[in-house]
C-alpha cells in the first residue's frame, strides 16, 4: 500500500507491518521453521534456536551453524564458512543504508537498521522505500522488518517441536521456500537491464564457480564477476 | 557433534557458541557496511555496482541451493527443483505483483513432484 507524506510515524510503522503480513513475513517465517528442528537435533535449547533467528537473522548462517555442529565440524571452520556465506551483507547493507539515512542519525541507529538487512527486508526495502518520503522510511522499515522477525521467531519456535512429524514432500516444500522466495524477491525488484543481467549471470556463474573454486570462496568470486559484468551491461545503456 | 571448547563449557555454552560462531561472523559485515557507506550518495556508480554484486550473490545462492540442496530437499529430483523455480519465475514474469501466486505455483510443482516421482 502507499504511504502518505503527512502520516504520523505510528501510522507509517503500521503500514510497514501490514505490508509484511501481506506475504513476506509468512514466507520468512515458514522458511525458518527448519532452523528449529536443526537446533533440536544438536540438543541446543529452544531459546538458542529462537535467539539465532533474532540475533543472526540470516537463514543460511543459521543452517550452517546448526548443521555444522551436527556434522562435527571444527569451530574455526564453522566461523569461516558463516563469514563467507554472510559476505553478501556488506554490499546489500551498503546498498540500502543510503535510502534510510537521515541528517543527525547516530551511528547506533544505523547499526540497528543494518541488523535487519536480510534478503526480505533488503529486496522489499529497495523496491518500496524510494516511493516513501525520506522522513518516514525508518519507521516503515522497522515496522516491516520487526514484523518479519516476530513471525519468524514463532516459526522457529514451532519448528523446534513440530518439523520431524511432517511428511517428506511438505518438509521438502518448506526447505524450497528459501531459494524460491529469494528468486521471487529479486524478480519483483528488477528495475532495468543491469538488474536482469545480474540475476541471470549470478544464477549461471555460481554452479560453475562451485565446480572450480573451493574453500568457500566460490560464491564471492561468482558474485563479483557476475555483478561487475551486469554493472557494465547496465551502464552501457545509459546515455553518457 | 562438535564438542564445546572445554575452557568455556557450562550451561551457557550454547548461547556463547551462538554469539561467537554465528552472530559475530554474520553481523560483522552489516557493521562494516555502516562504516563504508558513510558519504555514499544514493545514485553513485559505486553503489550501482555494489547493488549488482549483491543481486548476483543472491541469485548465486538460489542456484547453489537448487544444485546442491540441503537436507530433505534432496529427496526432490533435480528437474523437479528446477521446474518449481521456473513455475514461480513464470508467474512473476507474467505479473510482478503476483508474489503469492508465484510461491503457490512453485510449491505446488515441488510438493506434487516429490509426491509423484520420489516415492
Amino acid at each position: 500500500m502507499s504511504v502518505s507524506a503527512d502520516w504520523s510515524w505510528q501510522r507509517v510503522a503500521l503500514a510497514g507491518m501490514r505490508d509484511a503480513l501481506m506475504l513476506p513475513a509468512w514466507i520468512v517465517g515458514f522458511g525458518l521453521i527448519g532452523i528449529g528442528s536443526l537446533a533440536r537435533d544438536v540438543g541446543y535449547p529452544v531459546d538458542v534456536a529462537v535467539l539465532s533467528t533474532i540475533l543472526v537473522w540470516a537463514g543460511p548462517s543459521q543452517v550452517l551453524f546448526f548443521a555444522s555442529i551436527a556434522a562435527g565440524a571444527a569451530w574455526s571452520a564453522i566461523v569461516i564458512a558463516i563469514a563467507f556465506a554472510s559476505l553478501r551483507f556488506l554490499p546489500m547493507t551498503m546498498a540500502i543504508l543510503p535510502l534510510l539515512r537521515r541528517p543527525g542519525q547516530s551511528v547506533w541507529q544505523q547499526l540497528l537498521l543494518a541488523h535487519y538487512v536480510a534478503v526480505t527486508a533488503w529486496s522489499e526495502g529497495l523496491r518500496r522505500l524510494p516511493g516513501i518520503a525520506p522522513h518516514q522510511r525508518v519507521a516503515y522499515f522497522l515496522g516491516f522488518a520487526n514484523t518479519c522477525m516476530a513471525v519468524s521467531s514463532l516459526g522457529t519456535f514451532a519448528g523446534y517441536y513440530l518439523l520431524g512429524a511432517l511428511p517428506v514432500p511438505f518438509a521438502a516444500g518448506l526447505l524450497c521456500l528459501t531459494p524460491m522466495f529469494f528468486l521471487i524477491s529479486l524478480l519483483a525488484g528488477l528495475r532495468h537491464r543491469g538488474d536482469a543481467a545480474a540475476l541471470l549471470l549470478g544464477l549461471a556463474f555460481a554452479p560453475i564457480s562451485a565446480r572450480f573454486i573451493g574453500g568457500g570462496f566460490d560464491l564471492i568470486v561468482a558474485g563479483l564477476i557476475a555483478g561487475t559484468l551486469a554493472f557494465l551491461i547496465g551502464r552501457r545503456r545509459k546515455p553518457a | 557433534m562438535t564438542q564445546p571448547i572445554a575452557m568455556l563449557d557450562g550451561p551457557l555454552w550454547p548461547y556463547l557458541a551462538l554469539l561467537l560462531f554465528a552472530v559475530l561472523p554474520t553481523e560483522i559485515w552489516r557493521w562494516l557496511a555502516v562504516g563504508f557507506s558513510r558519504g555514499l550518495s544514493n545514485d553513485s556508480p559505486l553503489l550501482e555496482w555494489v547493488r549488482a554484486v549483491a543481486t548476483a550473490l543472491l541469485a548465486g545462492i538460489v542456484a547453489k541451493l537448487i544444485v546442491a540442496p540441503p537436507g530433505v530437499l534432496a529427496a526432490a529430483p533435480s528437474w523437479v527443483r528446477v521446474a518449481a523455480l521456473v513455475a514461480a519465475a513464470a508467474v512473476m514474469l507474467f505479473d510482478k505483483r503476483r508474489m503469492m501466486l508465484a510461491v503457490l505455483a512453485g510449491e505446488a510443482v515441488l510438493i506434487g513432484g516429490v509426491w509423484l516421482f520420489a516415492g
